[in-house]
Formats: C-alpha cells, sequence, structure tokens
C-alpha cells in the first residue's frame, strides 16, 4: 500500500505552532475559531457539483465489540462514545437520506452477529444500537466474518442502489478463518463500497479493504474527529459506474385524520401489529395507496404489497445533493466600495472582518457565518431567492 | 415567560405584493389594504414586545421582486421625499409618517418600530419601479431563508445560558409560486433542523406549501375567514408561544396533502416512478429520464417482452 504520500512523521520538519497567534487579550481562541472555519470552508469548496450520486443508499454498520472497545482512550469507553455518536448519525443519515436502508452488524468472540436487518425505520435501529451498552464486548473481531453477512444481504439488493458497508474498528486485528482477500474480491465485484474508520492506528489490512473497494480509509485523532469522520459518511457517495438505473414504482399516500369520515371505524396500523398496547390502534394513518394498509410513519415498505411509501417531502429532502448550491467568492473587505458601511445581506451583521463572501449569482455579500450555515444547513442562497431574475434557470427540475 | 434566562424571537414576513393588494383592494373595498394590516400587524408586534423585555422582533418584507428587512436596519433610515410619485399604488395615502418625538408618553421601542416600519414600507413602495413584468407571487422562500440567518446569528449572540425560541410568522395573501419549491423546502427543512416553528396566517389563497410547512415544523396554520378581524386573528392564536399553544383551544389541524405532483404533466399522482439517479417523479413510466437524460432498462417481465419480439420478427 505504499502511498505518494508517507507518514506524517516521514515528512518535513512542521512548526504546527506557528500557525497560531494570539489575540490582544492573549487568548488562542480567536486563531483556533479561525483555523477551524477554515477548514470548514475548504471541505466546503471541495463537494464538487454535476457527479452521479448514489442517492439510494443500503449501509450496513459494522461495530466492534471486541475486548478493546472497553478502553477508555475515548470517554467513558469507546463503546460508549461510538453508540453515543452512531445514533445522532443514525438519525441524520435518515434525514438526508430518505429513501435509504440501514442495517447494523457487530462482531466479537470471532463471530459476526445481526443486530438490525436492513430497514428504513430510525426509531428501531437507535433502540437496537442502545441495548448493545448492556452487551459485554469480548474477545477478538472478525472482519471477514462481519464482511461476509453484510455480504450475504447487500449482494440481492437492487443494482441501482449503493450498497456500502461502514465498519467501526476499534482493534488492531482480526481473526479470521479463511483467506481475507478472496471476501474483498467479492466485494469488490459486487460493487460493495466498504469503509473504515479506526480507533486506535492504521491497519494495513484495512487500507487494502478500503482501496480495492473504493471506500475511505481514516483513524481518529479524538472524539470530535471522530465525529467528523462519521459524519462525512451522511452524504450520499459518488455513484460507481456500474451502478445501473431505474425508474422506481412509488406511492404518495394521503395522509388521514380523524376528522374528515367520521363514520371510518378505527383499524390498526401495520407497523404497531405486534404490541401489546393500544399504541396504533386509531383512525389517523398513511394508507397504502395500492393495497389500502395503513402505517403511522413514512417513508416505509408496504408490508402487504411492498411497494415503497414516501411523502414528497422526503424526496424534496435530497435535492440539495444533487443540486448543490455554489461555494462563495472570498473577498477582502477593504476593496470593496463604501467598506465601512457594508451588512451581511441575510443576518445585518456590519462587515468588520477582512474577508467577506459574496455569490457569484446574486452579487450579494455575506459574513463567514452565513456563510457556513448558508452551505452547511440552508442549501439555497437567500440573495438569489429572493431576486427574481436568477432563480429560473436553476428551478426548472421541480 | 416566567423565566429570566428565556426570550423570544419573532420574525414576521409580510407579504407586500402590490399586485395582490391592488386586485383585493378593488374587489373588495376599503377594509382590506396593506395599511389597516399594516396597522393590525404592528399591534400584534407590539403585544409580542410587551410580553417580556427580552422578546425580539424582526420583521421582513417579502415584494413581488425582491425581499428586504424592514426591521430592524443595518443603518439609520434615510429621510423619505413625500415628493415622490405614487401612481400604481394601491395605498396611496395610506401610511402618514408623524414626525417622531411626536409620540410622547409612548414607549420609545414601539415607537421607534412603528415608525421604522411605516417610513421602510413607504420606502420600498415608492422606490418600486415595476418594471418589465409583472409577477402575483412574493418571493417567500427568499425571505424565510433571511430570516434563518438572522436567527442563527441571534442564536449565537444570545449570552450564555440564554434560551432563545425563535418562529416565523408569514402573513401572505399572494399565490404560492412553483419555482421557488427548492428553495422553499430547504429552508422549512432547515427550520425543522433549528428547531424555529413556522407559522402561517392566509388572508386570501390556500396556499399547499404553507401547509406543509406548518405541518412539518409543528406550527400553525390559519386561513383568515374575515379580513376585518385579522387583529383579533393574530392576537389570539399566534401571539402564544408555541409551548404555551398546547393549553388553548385553537382551531384544529387541517389535512395536509403530501402526495407529490408529477414533474411531467404537474398532476398530483398516488403511485408514480422515481428516477433512482435523480428522484425526479413521473405518472407513468417513461424510457428516458427527462431531468436528467438516465436512459433506463425496462423492468418487465422478460418472458413476456421475448414473445412479443418473436412476433413483431415473424
Amino acid at each position: 500500500m505504499e502511498d505518494e504520500k508517507g507518514y506524517r512523521w516521514e515528512t518535513e520538519y512542521e512548526k504546527t505552532w506557528e500557525a497560531i497567534h494570539e489575540d490582544e487579550s492573549g487568548s488562542l481562541q480567536a486563531s483556533i475559531d479561525d483555523i477551524i472555519q477554515k477548514a470548514k470552508r475548504r471541505k466546503m469548496l471541495e463537494k464538487i457539483g454535476n457527479i452521479r450520486l448514489g442517492m439510494m443508499r443500503h449501509l450496513y454498520l459494522i461495530v466492534d465489540m471486541s475486548d478493546v472497545m472497553n478502553d477508555q482512550d475515548l470517554k467513558p469507553t469507546r463503546l460508549y462514545s461510538t453508540v453515543k455518536l452512531l445514533e445522532h448519525f443514525i438519525e441524520e443519515y435518515f434525514d438526508q437520506n430518505p429513501i435509504s436502508q440501514l442495517g447494523i452488524l457487530i462482531t466479537r468472540n470471532k463471530r459476526a452477529e445481526k443486530i438490525t436487518e436492513l430497514g428504513g425505520n430510525p426509531r428501531r435501529h437507535i433502540n437496537a444500537l442502545q441495548s448493545l451498552k448492556d452487551r459485554k464486548c469480548q474477545g477478538e473481531p472478525s472482519l471477514q466474518n462481519s464482511l461476509d453477512l453484510a455480504l450475504q444481504t447487500l449482494k440481492h439488493m437492487p443494482s441501482h442502489a449503493s450498497r456500502e458497508v461502514l465498519i467501526i474498528f476499534g482493534s488492531l486485528t482480526t481473526c479470521d478463518p479463511g483467506d481475507i482477500d478472496s471476501i474483498i474480491q467479492t466485494l469488490s465485484e459486487n460493487n460493495i463500497r466498504c469503509s473504515i474508520i479506526g480507533l486506535a492506528a492504521e491497519v494495513c489490512v484495512c487500507k487494502k479493504i478500503c482501496k480495492q473497494t473504493q471506500g475511505k480509509y481514516n483513524v481518529i485523532l479524538d472524539e470530535s474527529h471522530y465525529k467528523d469522520l462519521l459524519y462525512q459518511h451522511l452524504s450520499p457517495p459518488p455513484a460507481t459506474s456500474n451502478t445501473s438505473s431505474s425508474l422506481i414504482r412509488m406511492g404518495f399516500p394521503h395522509h388521514t385524520l380523524n376528522l374528515v369520515n367520521k363514520e371510518e371505524r378505527p383499524s390498526m396500523c401495520m407497523c404497531h401489529l405486534d404490541s401489546k398496547n393500544c399504541e396504533g390502534f386509531n383512525t389517523t394513518g398513511y394508507f397504502c395507496p395500492q393495497c389500502k394498509s395503513k402505517y403511522c410513519e413514512l417513508p416505509v415498505e408496504c408490508k402487504a404489497c411492498g411497494l415503497t411509501l414516501v411523502s414528497a417531502p422526503h424526496l424534496a429532502r435530497s435535492y440539495h445533493h444533487l443540486f448543490p448550491l455554489d461555494g462563495f467568492i472570498e473577498i477582502t473587505l477593504a476593496t470593496l466600495h463604501d467598506s465601512d458601511n457594508l451588512h451581511c445581506f441575510s443576518c445585518l451583521l456590519h462587515l468588520k472582518d477582512i474577508n467577506v463572501y459574496k455569490c457569484p449569482v446574486c452579487i450579494k455579500i455575506f459574513c463567514l457565518d452565513c456563510d457556513l450555515f448558508i452551505h452547511e444547513t440552508l442549501h439555497s442562497c437567500p440573495g438569489c431567492s429572493s431576486n427574481r431574475g436568477n432563480q429560473h434557470e436553476k428551478m426548472d427540475i421541480t | 415567560m416566567s423565566d429570566k434566562n428565556s426570550s423570544s424571537l419573532l420574525v414576521i414576513i409580510l407579504d407586500t405584493n402590490p399586485i395582490w393588494w391592488g386586485q383585493t383592494n378593488s374587489k373588495s373595498g376599503a377594509n382590506t389594504c396593506l395599511s389597516t394590516c399594516l396597522n393590525s400587524v404592528m399591534v400584534f408586534a407590539n403585544s409580542h414586545l410587551m410580553f417580556s423585555h427580552s422578546n425580539k422582533l424582526a420583521v421582513i418584507a417579502a415584494h413581488t421582486n425582491k425581499s428586504c428587512f424592514l426591521y430592524p436596519l443595518p443603518k439609520e433610515p434615510v429621510p423619505i421625499d413625500p415628493a415622490v410619485d405614487t401612481e400604481n399604488e394601491a395605498e396611496e395615502n395610506s401610511v402618514k409618517v408623524p414626525q417622531i418625538g411626536q409620540n410622547d408618553g409612548k414607549y420609545e421601542l414601539f415607537a421607534q418600530f412603528n415608525e421604522t416600519i411605516k417610513s421602510e414600507i413607504q420606502n420600498l413602495i415608492f422606490n418600486d419601479k415595476l418594471e418589465g413584468e409583472l409577477y402575483s407571487d412574493s418571493l417567500i422562500a427568499g425571505a424565510m431563508s433571511m430570516a434563518l440567518c438572522y436567527i442563527h446569528r441571534m442564536e449565537k449572540e444570545a449570552s450564555v445560558g440564554e434560551d432563545v425560541s425563535s418562529r416565523i410568522l408569514v402573513i401572505k395573501g399572494s399565490e404560492d409560486n412553483a419555482a421557488q419549491y427548492m428553495n422553499f423546502m430547504n429552508a422549512v427543512f432547515t427550520a425543522q433542523k433549528q428547531n424555529v416553528v413556522i407559522d402561517a396566517c392566509i388572508l386570501d389563497n390556500d396556499s399547499g406549501l404553507l401547509q406543509q410547512a406548518c405541518d412539518i415544523t409543528g406550527g400553525m396554520y390559519l386561513k383568515v375567514p374575515q379580513m376585518s378581524g385579522l387583529l383579533q386573528y393574530l392576537l389570539w392564536v399566534f401571539l402564544p408561544d408555541p409551548v404555551m399553544r398546547c393549553k388553548l383551544t385553537l382551531p384544529p389541524k387541517a389535512q395536509v396533502d403530501y402526495r407529490a405532483a408529477c414533474f411531467c404533466h404537474r398532476n398530483l399522482i398516488d403511485i408514480g416512478y422515481v428516477c433512482s439517479v435523480c428522484l425526479s417523479i413521473y405518472c407513468s413510466f417513461s424510457p428516458i429520464c427527462s431531468t436528467c437524460q438516465t436512459t433506463f432498462k425496462f423492468m418487465g417481465p422478460p418472458k413476456i417482452l421475448k414473445k412479443k419480439s418473436k412476433r413483431l420478427a415473424s
């Protein structure tokens, strides 16, 4: 695995501390904030639009449950910290990839075990994840067994979907029954992208897996870096060339409320059929347009007829991945006309920083905070959307 | 309200579309014009400020060709020239600007707020040249994005331990604009993520987009049955904070139509086909996606296909 770039300790002597300067009060915070925000901007600019993305993701999370996960280098333990981060990850994952699915596997005692099947309900996964806290971390993990288990399900997924595995790997060893190279081969043949986040140190076999399956391999520095690395996997990855495309049949159910049909009898919803209490027994719900089974939550795959049921806003939620907002141009405030009297267009903040940000389309000026907020969360430029001239060409798709 | 460390930020988005206001005024007479609506909004805004010292307020105008802040202002308001030409406007002699300083005994914040709003609205209308094409819809999505940026800034600037709860009230009369759908939805999802409640007070045309926005963010959607009672509705329905609303008897939630409109004919559909690459929605199967130009494999049962082709060949 020789990279062009060697390891950090092999590169030249870096004076990292020289990038940090004290401000007037002697605090380093301003300088650090600056570095963080610059890094965020850089990451933002790296995103390129106009590439085909695998919007329908099928992701298996593999969590290492070997005894190294009891280590306390992440507080309180590696496992607790992982579970906490994954909870947020799962919520965000379904928020940003509303028509995607996810499943959880664990590996310990040289074995792999399925915790949840692939599914689209975040609650179920989070509950299962929380139950992991009560389990004991023991033995050694097995990469081969867990990849094999993920492969068994993922290879049957439709070819237009993006198949992914994300491994949280704490151990430095793996205990495999056979030749791991063969499973790596099968993974890449089946178009399964495999990414690993290492919690300890770089391991050669992990690097090899990720490289051959076109995934990402990263090792964490600390907890916040862990979070960053994990959240990188939230946005859909570029589609591989052999992903096929197809039209998927979907249903858009009507939401029925109590008030409309007084004569309507209450009924049991399909998602709470096994529940012991009366939860899910009422007149409200979403009815499958094909077979009229009732569900209390969307998106869901109809248990009776297999139709994927979504609502229009669910699809709209993913549009920002497909039509990303262009990056703003960084300009120095001093070069602008009337530079003492300028205000951020969207938050009215009086601009005092050295650099301000200009939208290339509507030429409005924004402050750094708004620039980050607009690109990270809002995904549409307030200037462009409050100006008639420049919103039509892009809006043709709706 | 009782907690000292909590404040409430209310951003009012006011639809100032001159075409809609002009039409409504000529149709239904003097009791529905922008100035009466503005009076109600000012009383409502003052009541919000009166609730607590720490309450904050912002007003954004969603106009036909731009959206802009009416309050607060980034800079000192510029004195207006009263001799500006007022043709084309329905609100000709509606808003008079009293001289600042004549409001003895009035709470300064109220006076300042009311003056600013009045003069800014006047500015907006007088300086609006209305050239080129006229649109009967307003740029609500832009105003909402601005509101969210402003809320983001205020929440960031709030002192440590201060708990800011923010909401957006959209007062809208004009039609929905389908071209704004993506920007609008982006704003709604951001609001949901930032825990900002979106309320809608609809003056005329029912808005499918705002119904969804209110439902997603947990806000109130109300179509005002009578324009003359606007202030009453504002004070009863929209003044209480979302946390207090569960204790009040408010109008029931309306049924929200979440069906999708297909990209090909704009029909509302129950079952449709979605492109796996760009998520465009179609009402019938088509071999090429018109949005992203992807060609699709035909997914029909292969046996029947073969038979058909044999027949064709023979």
